[in-house]
């Protein structure tokens, strides 16, 4: 048993097509999706452009300047709306500018926002104006009716990053199982590796098992060295422990069964390889590798929640990002175990050495 | 000694389709045995059946002396089997595939001594892709002895090769046989039957229609020579017929007069007879070739019909 099994090793791990699916393909997206950044909008450049001998005016602009993601800059040359908007037009470092009139009894403020992005947008501006109430509050002397204090307890603050690893190494494990078993399988049949098998007094189910196990172990290797690239690009993955390896095991053990399915339903090797693909990818979006399933529309839910990456992934996250325990994850291991059964038995019934 | 192969009524049949339809013969030890038909004659489903892959609808068969229906692993153990075209790993070399079959036997020859054997001793480190046609059924033929067996099974070894290759293979196959094993191949080239076989058995439509030595089976013809004559002037075919030892006879025009074609049961008298034909017309034999008749020939007269392919 021992040299069949390394020799199946030895074929997947020459096999270029079966390593980008089990390395290169994931560690791609790790990179990319390392590079974005969707938690931080950077701070906003604020022109304030007034008379700033006036003491509403000062007043006004120290309190915008205790704003954390406001950057200041205090502009007498810009106090008229033409000359900020001129100023705008030409100088893209502006993203908004605050025109204040303090000639009169009221001082007279007109908010001007350069950011196209409508969420950063609002919210400059919800900022703004809460400021611009403060400061009324408090130079009017009147004691606040309500006062707000507020705090995150949400579990500890989650980056993009630490969402979307744990997607990656469950859409890694998918992608290589599927494709690189169904591949495997079917070029055996194609070349005739199983018939030839068959006439040797090797039992198939050996030869088959040894295909199988050589996946895991290779699928193995994906869980320890994806979990060290993401972990050490900030994913904290390591903090799922050993369940974050359990929750892999089943999720992966999910993926062979279609391998052989897709092997077993499907006659041509390239059309095999085309169905694992088609099976995988749609999966790998709908199941919420990258994004939130909740921002799927409702129709679709019931589907979404019905797949096999979207549990296994929803177990994985509730590990590392809430710090969960396993039995937490119970809901999810149920319905991943009962995949586990469902595509084994569909697997056995399946491929049959008898075509070969 | 008891034959290698026993094989009683054998049958096999997939719905309505009968692609066996009875065969019965044995192989003895020390023989190389040809089973020769055209494609879909049934030769592969005999073969595989012998080799323990398919199970008989009826009869039975013992190979080695062993009840192949109920003991496959035992037999496949002790055999070899070539299948036809390159059924191996591509992500391996030739040295691991042989090295990994042969851990699925009790007992195997070493990669390099077997790579010796066929002349790839110097590609033990190349995959079967980067083979040649002939290296790859060399190979073929090599990993079918790593478990060093007293029959070994060959279906088509030479098929598509250029003559070169394929001479190079016959001899390889004599030297299978000479190092003691019994050989059982098939193929559909007459020649190769010819140069190869110690006896043959004809497959057509699933039944053994002939089985006997090459040499046998051309002498039971009726009419074992070939005779061409081409003449300045055509020959009267009622009085070429009417030759005593002339059993067909066709005549065909030529730029340079005609050609008569003779199948005899005897050369010398035919030929003297021919020539004074001849002469009494009053033309001249220019050309005169007899052959003996082949294997197709004795392939023509037992199935109607040539070899398709």
């Amino acid at each position: 048993m021992k040299p069949l099994l390394g020799a199946s090793i030895k074929m997947v791990v020459r096999d270029h097509q079966a390593l980008f699916w089990a390395f290169a393909f994931p560690m791609l997206f790790l990179g990319v999706f390392r590079l974005f950044s969707f938690d931080s909008y950077g701070t906003t450049d604020l022109v304030v452009a007034g008379d700033v001998s006036e003491a509403r005016v000062q007043a006004l602009t120290g309190a915008l300047e205790g704003v954390d993601f406001l950057d200041v800059t205090v502009r007498p040359d810009l106090a008229t709306l033409d000359a900020a908007m001129q100023a705008i037009d030409d100088d893209e470092a502006i993203d908004a500018a605050l025109v204040l009139d303090a000639s009169g009894s009221t001082v007279m403020a007109e908010l001007l926002i350069a950011i196209s992005d409508p969420i950063g947008s609002s919210v400059t501006t919800a900022s703004i104006i809460s400021v611009v109430q403060d400061v009324n509050v408090a130079l009017s002397g009147v004691p606040r009716a309500i006062e707000v204090a507020s705090r995150n307890v949400g579990g500890d603050e989650v980056t993009f990053f630490q969402f979307v690893g744990p997607g990656i190494i469950g859409m890694g494990l998918m992608t290589f199982a599927t494709i690189s078993l169904a591949g495997s399988l079917s070029r055996y049949r194609e070349e005739g590796v199983l018939r030839r098998i068959r006439a040797t007094p090797l039992a198939p189910w050996r030869f088959f098992a040894s295909v199988v196990v050589a996946h895991l172990v290779i699928a193995a290797a994906q869980v320890v060295l994806l979990t060290l690239v993401a972990e050490a690009l900030g994913a904290n993955v390591l903090r799922g422990g050993l369940g974050f390896l359990f929750v892999c095991v089943l999720g992966t053990l999910v993926f062979l069964n279609m391998g052989v399915i897709i092997a077993g339903r499907v006659q041509g090797r390239g059309a095999v390889e085309g169905a694992a693909n088609a099976v995988t990818l749609p999966m790998m979006f709908l199941s919420g590798t990258f994004f939130p399933t909740e921002g799927l529309p409702a129709f679709i839910q019931p589907f979404v929640q019905a797949l096999p990456l979207t549990h296994m992934l929803t177990a994985l996250r509730g590990l590392t990002l809430d710090g969960e325990g396993l039995l937490e994850q119970g809901p999810a291991l149920l319905m991943l175990l009962a995949w586990v059964a469902g595509t084994f038995v569909l697997a056995r019934y399946s491929f049959s050495f008898r075509d070969a | 000694m008891p034959p290698v192969i026993q094989a009683q009524g054998l049958v096999k049949r997939y719905g309505d389709l009968t692609a066996l339809g009875g065969a019965t013969f044995e192989v003895q030890p020390g023989e190389i045995f040809g089973i020769l038909g055209p494609n879909g004659a049934g030769k592969t489903t005999l073969v595989e059946i012998l080799e323990g892959l398919t199970r008989p609808t009826e009869g039975s068969a013992s190979v080695l002396g062993l009840p192949v229906v109920e003991q496959p692993d035992a037999v496949k153990t002790r055999i070899g089997v070539q299948l036809q075209a390159s059924s191996y790993h591509q992500y391996l070399t030739l040295r691991e595939i042989l090295s990994l079959f042969g851990s699925f036997y009790p007992r195997a020859a070493e990669p390099m001594e077997l790579l010796r054997r066929v002349r790839l001793e110097d590609r033990a480190d190349a995959r079967i892709k980067q083979l040649s046609g002939g290296m790859k059924q060399r190979f073929s033929i090599v990993a079918a002895l790593v478990n060093e067996p007293e029959l070994v099974f060959f279906d088509e070894p030479t098929a598509g090769l250029d003559p070169d290759a394929r001479h190079d293979l016959w001899q390889i196959v004599r030297e299978v046989r000479a190092a003691g094993a019994t050989v059982v191949l098939t193929t559909h080239y007459m020649e190769e039957a010819e140069a190869l076989c110690d006896r043959v058995a004809f497959l057509n439509a699933g039944q053994i229609v002939a089985l006997d030595t090459p040499v046998g089976l051309i002498r039971s013809l009726h009419a074992p020579y070939r005779i061409t004559l081409r003449t300045a002037v055509p020959l009267a075919l009622v009085a070429v017929e009417a030759i005593p030892g002339v059993m067909e006879a066709q005549q065909e025009a030529s730029p340079d007069g005609a050609v008569t074609r003779v199948r005899a049961g005897e050369a010398p008298r035919v030929v003297e007879a021919l020539t004074a034909l001849a002469a009494g017309a009053g033309t001249q034999v220019t050309d005169l070739v007899i052959q003996p008749a082949t294997l197709e020939d004795v392939f023509l007269s037992v199935t109607g019909r040539g070899l398709a392919g």
